[in-house]
């Protein structure tokens, strides 16, 4: 956190936080976006291009943004960067397959200057199908363990029951806070 | 004037029997009964009807606009006139919902759409881009240039008593990325700013579909403004302007009844 960026922060009326979704495509981004904010998830289709949600959060400003991960749009990711305060990283837990391009993918990321400062919050959903890989066998294949650079957390859960979703947002937004509004 | 493939979708629902009535009208035809003459839209289903045409038309040099986001920031009252032309619109941005929802009861309140058809006139049958472009041609030859940038809603009083409100805007863009896409909102009721937003879209993908919703705390009005409001339908307004790095691309316009269903 730069002393330019704190600045910032503390010139705001409001608190506010910029959270960025990423991950694979079909991980469940914009699944994960909709139940956190009351909405139905019966009908969601492939994201091509940002849904973006700003709301209130235990008195934070909270914008959202959630980018489509289809391979095309991967390189789009970098616009999005900017002034980030927590990534929020989904994988599907039950895409045996593609855990290792989504480690790759999430390794990327943590090298980025841009999100340098940023929380990182890694949702391993779907846990309710019967093939997901628990968040511990996740954190191995991701090799969570090695990041020294951001705080992270690594959660077990599911969209579509809501299970561990808000407890895990509210852990970021906690994170993020300590870090950025200690000054008030 | 044949707008018929400009038409809007509304999405009724019957969550929202009790607080808003919709229907819609593309620009130019009238709105039987009560509910929202939807002319395009504003924040949200804005342009849909006029984007069919200025989408085509960037040939045609847009005007440049030297409204600045301080300015409109700035504003005291609802404009008398449109800040840019209908032309101003090069980055085809193109607004193809509008949703309005409670956040208390989950019901939708309103929500109007363009049909997924027009929102990709490449994937159109011959006959129907036929269609379209005879309907391109009319408007331009005979329509207000300004219809489909205004929107007009009729919501009931229990509107006003709303808590937590989504309202989201879908929106495609054209060809070209988009770079520093803000939108600024103003709503007054008479000469008295009731709100402002203020957003930073950013970055837009090319040939991207987007949304974004804000949630958000129904302003706390005194009563007697809530009666104000309620007995001077469409004195509340409002002005929704786009800027891209910092030149308007788009304006447009709506107001707001609150007596429907109100027997007199």
């Amino acid at each position: 956190m730069g002393f330019l960026t704190v600045l910032k922060k503390m010139r705001q009326k409001e608190k506010e936080m910029r959270i960025l979704l990423l991950g694979l495509d079909n991980a469940g981004k914009t699944t994960i976006l909709k139940r956190f904010n009351g909405e139905p998830i019966d009908t969601i289709s492939p994201t091509l291009g940002f849904n973006i949600k700003t709301l209130e959060h235990n008195g934070y400003t909270l914008n959202m943004w959630d980018v489509g991960g289809q391979k095309s749009l991967r390189s789009y990711w970098r616009n999005y960067f900017e002034c980030t305060d927590g990534l929020v990283w989904v994988v599907d837990s039950a895409d045996r397959m593609r855990l290792e391009s989504c480690g790759q993918e999430l390794q990327i990321l943590l090298q980025e200057e841009r999100l340098a400062g940023a929380t990182l919050l890694v949702l391993c959903n779907k846990q309710d199908l019967p093939g997901a890989l628990s968040s511990n066998e996740i954190k191995e294949i991701l090799h969570l363990e090695e990041i020294t650079t951001h705080h992270w957390l690594v959660v077990g859960v599911s969209a579509v029951t809501g299970e561990k979703l808000l407890s895990s947002m509210d852990w970021l937004i906690d994170d993020i806070a300590k870090r950025i509004f200690t000054l008030d | 004037m044949s707008v018929v493939g400009k038409q809007l979708n509304p999405v009724q629902s019957s969550n929202a029997a009790a607080v808003a009535t919709a229907s819609s009208s593309a620009a130019g035809s009238s709105s039987a009964g009560s509910g929202v003459e939807a002319n395009g839209g504003s924040g949200g289903a804005a342009g849909a009807a006029a984007s069919g045409g200025a989408s085509n038309d960037s040939k045609r040099a847009a005007e440049p606009s030297s409204v600045s986001p301080d300015e409109v920031l700035h504003l005291t009252k609802i404009t008398d006139d449109y800040l840019c032309s209908a032309n101003a619109n090069v980055f085809e941005i193109d607004f193809t919902r509008f949703k309005i929802r409670d956040l208390e009861s989950g019901a939708v309140l309103f929500e109007i759409a363009k049909p997924p058809s027009e929102q990709y006139p490449d994937g159109l049958s011959v006959e129907e881009t036929m269609l379209a472009a005879a309907e391109e041609l009319s408007l331009e030859d005979t329509a207000d240039p300004n219809a489909g940038r205004y929107v007009r809603y009729q919501f009931t009083p229990a509107f006003l008593n709303l808590k937590t409100v989504g309202a989201t805007v879908e929106f495609t863009v054209g060809s070209q990325p988009v770079n520093n896409f803000r939108m600024i909102e103003r709503h007054f009721f008479r000469d008295r700013l009731l709100k402002t937003f203020d957003f930073e879209f950013g970055y837009c993908i090319p040939y991207s579909k987007n949304t974004c919703e804000h949630i958000y705390e129904f302003p706390n009005l005194p009563p007697d403004l809530v009666a104000e409001m309620i007995s001077s339908p469409f004195e509340t307004r409002s002005d929704s302007f786009y800027f891209v790095e910092n030149r308007l691309v788009m304006h447009n316009k709506a107001d707001y009844a609150y007596d429907g269903g109100i027997i007199v």
